[in-house]
């Protein structure tokens, strides 16, 4: 009985006079409160386990807390210890580090979901589909340690394999001796007068570069307009100019006077997103990701901005409109991936690691193979439930997308790039949401792998076992709380990025 | 897929790409089913494939579940209450957001789904680990049980709610006018359409459950009330490792999932594609 009644007041919005009789308040009063009572323990326990000790953090973080101790109101103490505490901070250089290379291992996934969904006997694919849920029938745990036996120096599957193919000696050559530097380090010795000379003069550093790129490549993705460009400069030199002040108070110690600089950093980043769009978004991660590294030099930052819009604009008037597009993009490709190998060339291995001489490296126990071991493990970084989520998205292209491209002889490779990709971008923008989320709070793994202190180092320290080990080794339960928000934030931040602006296109 | 006639170059890369990633997917898996016969000399020899089958230590595997059979009680208890009690509230509260329109509906709809992007971090583990502890549940399972009952509802409710929504209302109507109460509706229109979801929903949990690792880590204490993950963890942290041990520990850690996906598998193949493409 009351089922019709709430029916009726749903199909039948005419009847709005009748609507407000007492008899049919009640009514609907008590088909509401039913449906209340049968959600009633997802209500609540949502709020207990899930809800509450998330505000529970926020209030925590304005409290000195030490469980059944103290519990005292300190304000804002626990947020300026944080913005001055270096090793909190520092641990975010490991989580944007993590986050390109988690960027890049992304890739595989697509790329075998694409494969598979191309083989041509159905039959295969759903064996493989198949085969492809068996290895979740493995415990994470185990799949980790597993992992981790791999890695173990002398037992290892992975220096046993090395040794036997003779990997461990090109390793060697690559990396040298205390004494004789091999080829690797030897390379960014002969590299390092370039980066400190001409690209340094030029770009203030390789991550100016790097920058510099980045702007570029989005030059060429907009179409030119002077007002949009004079209010885009001036968004950009305002960013500039408060990420600058960020670091210069940061340093004097002046944590109030670096936040509101922080707020205006996340004001201009906002505008420039809300003026640009996608594209450009993504690439001033880049650019903050650069300014991070090139503190001293950030006045470079307009500059570059400047002169990669001056280039973009002569581009544009000497040549026809299409292909400069494609002109400047190559530009700016081609000085990130100058840059990107200047990077990979001539910072990273400049010091004979000296591990792999008696063919035994330690690699989760030396800090330079920290790093390396764990960008590197799970290779090939194919998630097998990532591949099946892929597939059925792109089950769904119809067969006629792929026959126009055929007509239009559009071969194997662009298809990836016109038809499939575009096509999933829907499950390609959750799994990044999820990627960045896992990436920025992840500390299970780091934990279970390198232990409280982040492994020899350090070099392990992500932001989340920071904030463990505060918690339940050092017992600044309070700080912990507020670290926690902190990082909160960030994602929150990102993630409303995400939503908005990693564009679904059908 | 593709509409151009198979030829075996074109087809080549494609094989060659999917079975190099299946390579690796499996291969730790042989690692553990191989070393796990061996004694440390033998994983010394030898550690790429497996020894004459007279040499083999079965008693590696006695051994470990000597260590691990407590633990994996410990977990199936865990798991299955956490699953049962955590799949009923999904079924009744997607059944509701599902079906009727009410105040404040989009409220606790977009809560539950918000949660999902408001990540738990260490912090929320710490505030997590002092409620349970004045709730006086430290070193119990009930902890574990019920905090896991409570978390992995969210993605459960978020596919269940869209295939209920796409079942054709006259099926919910005319139980209706056959005087059916909601309990009776769930039972006779959506369990019976919706066991694929369900089943892959209640797998996800299960999972979820099984391989959770810091909830226990920091409530636990007593050795008898571990599960399985650290149980493993502390068998991997002794000073002196036995591998084989260990791998047969870690291999008999895995039998329990393996029988479950026997009886799943077809369910959550086809369960896993249809909910994906809603999200």
């Amino acid at each position: 009985m009351t089922q019709t009644a709430l029916n009726n007041a749903e199909v039948a919005p005419s009847r709005v006079n009748s609507k407000y009789t007492p008899a049919r308040i009640l009514a609907r009063l008590r088909t509401v409160s039913l449906l209340y009572l049968l959600m009633l323990p997802t209500i609540l326990s949502m709020l207990i386990f899930s809800y509450y000790p998330k505000l529970d953090v926020v209030i925590k973080a304005f409290y000195r807390w030490e469980p059944g101790q103290i519990e005292e109101f300190i304000g804002l103490k626990n947020f300026q210890d944080a913005l001055s505490d270096p090793l909190f901070w520092n641990s975010f250089q490991l989580v944007i580090i993590l986050l390109v290379a988690n960027l890049v291992k992304m890739w595989p996934g697509i790329i075998t979901a694409i494969a598979l969904h191309r083989l041509a006997s159905n039959r295969w694919r759903y064996i493989f589909q198949v085969a492809f849920v068996i290895p979740m029938v493995i415990p994470g745990l185990v799949w980790l340690l597993i992992w981790k036996s791999f890695y173990e120096p002398d037992f290892g599957i992975l220096n046993r394999f090395l040794n036997l193919t003779g990997g461990m000696h090109l390793l060697s050559w690559l990396d040298g001796t205390k004494d004789v530097p091999g080829v690797m380090p030897n390379i960014a010795e002969a590299i390092t007068p370039i980066i400190n000379g001409p690209v340094t003069w030029l770009f203030a550093s390789v991550w100016g570069m790097l920058t510099f790129g980045a702007v570029a490549m989005t030059c060429a993705a907009r179409n030119v307009n002077p007002i949009g460009n004079i209010k885009r400069a001036g968004l950009t030199v305002g960013l500039a100019f408060c990420t600058f002040m960020v670091v210069q108070l940061a340093g004097q110690d002046n944590t109030t006077g670096s936040a509101i600089a922080l707020i205006g950093c996340i004001l201009f980043l906002i505008g420039i997103a809300r003026t640009d769009g996608p594209a450009w978004l993504l690439w001033t991660m880049w650019m903050l990701a650069g300014s991070w590294t090139c503190q001293g030099r950030l006045y470079m930052l307009p500059i570059l901005v400047a002169v990669a819009e001056v280039i973009n604009f002569a581009v544009r008037n000497m040549t026809h409109t299409i292909a400069a597009k494609d002109i400047v993009k190559w530009i700016g490709l081609a000085v990130l991936v100058v840059g990107c190998l200047l990077i990979g060339f001539g910072k990273i291995w400049t010091v004979p690691t000296g591990q792999f001489e008696f063919g035994s490296p330690a690699w989760l126990g030396n800090k330079d193979l920290v790093l390396p071991a764990v960008i590197f493990w799970g290779f090939p970084w194919v998630g097998t439930v990532g591949v099946l989520i892929y597939l059925a998205g792109l089950q769904q292209i119809s067969n006629d997308v792929y026959e126009a491209a055929e007509l239009d002889g559009v071969g194997p490779i662009r298809r990836v790039f016109s038809i499939e990709l575009p096509l999933i971008m829907t499950q390609v923008r959750i799994n990044l949401i999820f990627m960045t989320i896992g990436t920025l709070t992840a500390y299970e793994f780091f934990l279970i792998l390198l232990g409280p202190a982040g492994g020899p180092g350090n070099k392990g320290m992500v932001p989340g076992l920071y904030m463990y080990q505060k918690a339940f080794l050092s017992g600044r339960f309070g700080y912990a709380c507020a670290l926690g928000m902190v990082l909160f934030m960030l994602v929150l931040l990102l993630t409303i990025i995400y939503q908005r602006y990693v564009k679904v296109e059908k | 897929m593709s509409t151009a006639r198979p030829t075996k170059l074109g087809e080549a890369p494609k094989y060659a790409i999917v079975l190099f990633v299946l390579f690796f997917a499996f291969y730790p898996l042989f690692v553990m089913f191989c070393i796990s016969f061996k004694s440390n000399e033998q994983f010394q020899a030898n550690p790429w494939f497996f020894d004459a089958p007279s040499e083999w230590h079965w008693e590696n595997w006695a051994v470990a579940w000597g260590i691990v059979k407590n633990y994996i009680a410990n977990s199936i208890v865990t798991a299955v209450i956490s699953v049962a009690i955590g799949m009923v509230m999904v079924v009744l509260t997607s059944y509701v957001l599902a079906r009727y329109r009410f105040k404040g509906r989009n409220i606790i709809y977009y809560g539950i789904i918000a949660s999902m992007f408001l990540p738990g971090t260490a912090a929320t583990l710490v505030t997590l680990f002092w409620l349970i502890r004045s709730m006086g549940l430290v070193n119990s399972l009930w902890a574990i049980i019920i905090v896991s009952s409570a978390g992995g509802q969210v993605a459960g409710i978020f596919i269940l709610k869209q295939f209920i929504e796409d079942i054709p209302k006259e099926l919910f109507e005319s139980a209706q006018i056959d005087g059916a109460t909601h309990l009776r509706q769930i039972t006779t229109v959506v369990l019976p359409l919706s066991g694929s979801i369900l089943a892959t929903v209640a797998i996800m949990k299960f999972l979820g459950v099984w391989n959770n690792v810091m909830l226990p880590l920091v409530v636990l204490r007593d050795d008898e009330k571990l599960t399985i993950p650290v149980g493993l963890l502390r068998l991997e942290g002794e000073y002196v490792k036995q591998w084989g041990e260990m791998m047969a520990g870690y291999a008999i850690a895995s039998i329990p999932l393996v029988i479950m996906f026997l009886f799943t598998m077809r369910w959550f193949v086809k369960g896993l594609a249809a909910g994906a493409i809603k999200g």
